[in-house]
C-alpha cells in the first residue's frame, strides 16, 4: 500500500500546554507562520477584539467582519513587531486604528447617504429584553453622534478600562488629546441624555432586565 | 468596573449609559469563536496559496485591485490607513453539483442542482433545472445571474461587501440576508421571498427602488404589469421545488395577504413599467422620527391635543407603532393597547400588526392578572409568525408566565420546546432551570 506524504511542513514545536505560551512565544509563532500560533492567538485576543468593535460599533456583525480583518492583519504585519513581548498591545492598536478608520467610514457614508444609518441594526440575541435592546438601541444612537475620535476615546476610557497613556500610544494621540477628548465626549452625551428625558428616566430607573 | 464619580460630567444617567453599553453584549460562545477562527484560517491559507493546496477546489479571484478602488473620497476623509489595514478578504468560492464554463455558465452535473460555496460562509443553491451564470467574483463580492428558474441565497453580513444577484430585468442589491428569488422568463413573472435581512430590488418598476423588509415576498407581474408584496409566513419561504413554487405563488392565502396591490398604468406591455413603490405604503413617519429622538411626551401631547380616536384612526401603520412605543415607555398602557390594536384593526397585513401581537402581550403583562391574557397573545403571535422577529422573546415569556402561574411542572415543555428552538436565546437559562427543577 502506498505511503501518502504529508505536506504539511516542518515546525517548530512549543512544548507543553500552548495556552501557557507568552505572548513572545506567540509573536514568534506567527512570525514563523506555525499554525497553532495563529490558533491561539485568535482564542487569547478575539475576544477582546470582538467585544471592544461590538461596543465601538454597536453591531455584532460589524463587529465580527472587523475581528476577522484586525486578525487578519494582526498575522500579515507581525513581521513589523520589534518586541515580541509587546503582542498585546500590538494587537490593540491595530484594532483601534482598524475601528477609528471603520468608525470614521460610517460616519462619511452617513453623511454621503440619502438613508438615514440604521442604529444597531444587528444585537444578535441577547440577554436581554424588548425594552433594554430598545434602550441599548438608543445609547448607540448617541454614540453615532460623536466624532470617530471622541467616540473611541470614550469607549476606550470608560468600557474598555484603558489608562490615558494606553489610549494615547494606541491611538497615536497625545495625552491632552485623549483628555480633551474625553472631556468633550462625556459632556456631549450628558447633554444629550439630559436633552432626552424619557432616556435620561429610563437610564437612572435603571430599567434594563440583565 | 472604573469608578465613574468624581467628575463633573459623571451624571448618574451618563454612568447608567456607560455601564448599559459596556454591558449590553454576550461574550463569544466557544462555537462561534471556533467559526470565526476556521474562517480566518481559510482566509489564511487563501492567501497563501500553494500548488500543493489545490486539491481543494477552491477558485480564488481578485485581491489586488482593491487598493486601487479606495480613492476618492475615502482619501480625502484620512481612510488611507483603513485601506492599508483593512483591505477586502480574498474572495473564494467551491461549487458542488456542477461547474462553470465559458461564460459563468452554471452548468449542472447531475440533477440535484448546484451550490456555491464562498469562504467567508456566503452559499448560493440553485435549485435542480435552474439556469444562471456567475458574472463575477471580486474581493468586494460576486454578481451572479438567473436566466430561468429558482436560487436561495444566504449571504454572509459584510459591510465591505456587495452582493448582486439579476434575475430577467431585475437586479437585487445584497448585503447580507437570507432569501429566495424565482425568474421565469416565458411568463416574465419574478418572485423574490426574503427571510432575514433587507434587500434592494431595481427594475422595470416605477417610484424608484423597492426595499424589501423580512417577512415579505415580493411578486412581480410584467405580463399584467402587476406588483405585490406580501407578508409570508417564514416556513413558506423554504421551498423545494421550482413547480412548488410557481403554483404556491398564485394561491391567495389569508396569512400572506397582498399590502399592496397597483393596477397596471399600461395594459401590458412586456416589460412595461409597473406602478409600486414600498414608500407609499408607509405614510407619513412623524411620530418615528420623534420617537428615534426620545420626544415621547410630544408624541403623547399631540395625540391629546388631536384627539386620540382621531389618531388612531388617522395616523400610518409606523406611527401607530411609535405612539405604542411612547406610550408604553411612559407607562400609559391603556394607550399603548389602544394604538395596537388599531394597528391590527386597520393594517392587518403589515408586518407591524404582527409585531403588534407580541407587544399586545407585554402590554396585558403589566395589567393585573394579565398573564392568561398575555399568554393568549403571545399563542397567536407564535401561531402566526413561528419565525418572527420577537418569537423567541414571546416563547421565552409564555415560559416564564406559566412557570409563575401552573409552577415547572407545567412550563417544562415550553421549556424543552425553547431551548430546542433557541438554544442561545434570552431566556435559555430560565429554560435549563426550569428543566432540572423537581
Amino acid at each position: 500500500m502506498p505511503t501518502r506524504r504529508s505536506h504539511v511542513p516542518l515546525s517548530l514545536v512549543v512544548g507543553g500546554n500552548r495556552r501557557a505560551a507568552s505572548d513572545g512565544d506567540l509573536a514568534r509563532g506567527l512570525t514563523a507562520g506555525e499554525a497553532w500560533a495563529i490558533a491561539e492567538t485568535w482564542h487569547r485576543f478575539a475576544p477582546m477584539v470582538l467585544a471592544m468593535a461590538e461596543r465601538a460599533l454597536g453591531s455584532k456583525s460589524e463587529a465580527d467582519d472587523l475581528g476577522q480583518e484586525v486578525l487578519y492583519c494582526v498575522f500579515r504585519k507581525i513581521g513589523t513587531l520589534r518586541e515580541p513581548d509587546s503582542l498585546r498591545s500590538f494587537v490593540y492598536s491595530v484594532a483601534v486604528r482598524a475601528l477609528k478608520s471603520e468608525l470614521r467610514r460610517k460616519r462619511l457614508s452617513g453623511w454621503l447617504s440619502f438613508h438615514p444609518p440604521d442604529a444597531l441594526v444587528d444585537l444578535g440575541s441577547r440577554t436581554m429584553d424588548v425594552e433594554s435592546r430598545d434602550l441599548l438601541r438608543k445609547c448607540h444612537t448617541l454614540l453615532d453622534r460623536l466624532a470617530p475620535r471622541d467616540r473611541l476615546v470614550f469607549i476606550l476610557r470608560r468600557m474598555e478600562s484603558m489608562t490615558v497613556e494606553e489610549i494615547a500610544a494606541a491611538m497615536d494621540l497625545s495625552l491632552s488629546t485623549v483628555k480633551r477628548s474625553m472631556i468633550h465626549a462625556s459632556s456631549r452625551l450628558s447633554r444629550w441624555i439630559d436633552a432626552d428625558p424619557g432616556l435620561a428616566g429610563l437610564l437612572e430607573e435603571g430599567r434594563c432586565r440583565r | 468596573m472604573k469608578t465613574t464619580s468624581g467628575k463633573p460630567e459623571d451624571t448618574r444617567a451618563l454612568a447608567a449609559f456607560t455601564e448599559l453599553t459596556r454591558d449590553g453584549i454576550e461574550r463569544r460562545t466557544t462555537e462561534e469563536l471556533d467559526q470565526g477562527l476556521n474562517v480566518l484560517l481559510a482566509r489564511v491559507a487563501a492567501g497563501r496559496s500553494s500548488p500543493r493546496r489545490g486539491i481543494v477546489r477552491w477558485s480564488l479571484m481578485g485581491g489586488v485591485v482593491a487598493v486601487c478602488a479606495l480613492v476618492g473620497l475615502q482619501v480625502s476623509t484620512g481612510s488611507h490607513k483603513h485601506s492599508q489595514v483593512l483591505e477586502p478578504s480574498v474572495l473564494a468560492y467551491q461549487i458542488e453539483g456542477g461547474s462553470v464554463i465559458e461564460g459563468g455558465y452554471l452548468r449542472e452535473s447531475g440533477h440535484a442542482g448546484i451550490k456555491l460555496l464562498f469562504n467567508e460562509g456566503s452559499q448560493f443553491v440553485f435549485l435542480p433545472g435552474t439556469r444562471g451564470r456567475l458574472r463575477s467574483v471580486a474581493p468586494k463580492g460576486a454578481r451572479v445571474a438567473i436566466e430561468h428558474g429558482k436560487a436561495s441565497f444566504q449571504v454572509t453580513p459584510s459591510t465591505d461587501r456587495r452582493w448582486l444577484v439579476e434575475a430577467g430585468p431585475f437586479l437585487i442589491t445584497v448585503k447580507g440576508t437570507v432569501f429566495t428569488v424565482a425568474w421565469d422568463p416565458s411568463s416574465e413573472r419574478f418572485e423574490l421571498s426574503l427571510r432575514h435581512g433587507r434587500v434592494e430590488v431595481s427594475g422595470p418598476v416605477s417610484g424608484g427602488d423597492i426595499v424589501l423588509r423580512a417577512g415579505q415576498q415580493l411578486v412581480v407581474n410584467l405580463a399584467k404589469a402587476e406588483t405585490l408584496i406580501m407578508e409570508e409566513k417564514p416556513e413558506e419561504t423554504v421551498v423545494e421545488s421550482v413547480g412548488a413554487a410557481t403554483s404556491r405563488a398564485i394561491i391567495p392565502s389569508a396569512l400572506r395577504a397582498p399590502l399592496m396591490r397597483d393596477k397596471p398604468a399600461l395594459p401590458s406591455p412586456s416589460g412595461a413599467p409597473v406602478p409600486a413603490t414600498v414608500a407609499k405604503l408607509e405614510g407619513e413617519h412623524r411620530w418615528t422620527d420623534e420617537l428615534a429622538s426620545g420626544h415621547w411626551d410630544h408624541i403623547l401631547e399631540e395625540v391629546e391635543r388631536t384627539g386620540i380616536k382621531a389618531a388612531l384612526d388617522k395616523a400610518s401603520s409606523e406611527d401607530l407603532f411609535a405612539l405604542a412605543d411612547a406610550a408604553r415607555y411612559r407607562r400609559r398602557m391603556d394607550l399603548a393597547r389602544e394604538a395596537l390594536l388599531a394597528e391590527r384593526r386597520r393594517f392587518p397585513g403589515s408586518p407591524r400588526a404582527l409585531d403588534a401581537l407580541f407587544l399586545l402581550g407585554r402590554v396585558a403583562e403589566s395589567g393585573e392578572r394579565g398573564a392568561t391574557r398575555a399568554i393568549a397573545w403571545y399563542d397567536d403571535y407564535l401561531s402566526r409568525a413561528p419565525a418572527g422577529a420577537y418569537a423567541a422573546e414571546a416563547l421565552g415569556r409564555k415560559m416564564t408566565l406559566t412557570s409563575e402561574s401552573g409552577g415547572s411542572e407545567e412550563a417544562r415543555p415550553l421549556a424543552e420546546e425553547y431551548l430546542r428552538r433557541f438554544p442561545k436565546g434570552s431566556y435559555a437559562g430560565s429554560a435549563r432551570a426550569l428543566q432540572r427543577a423537581p
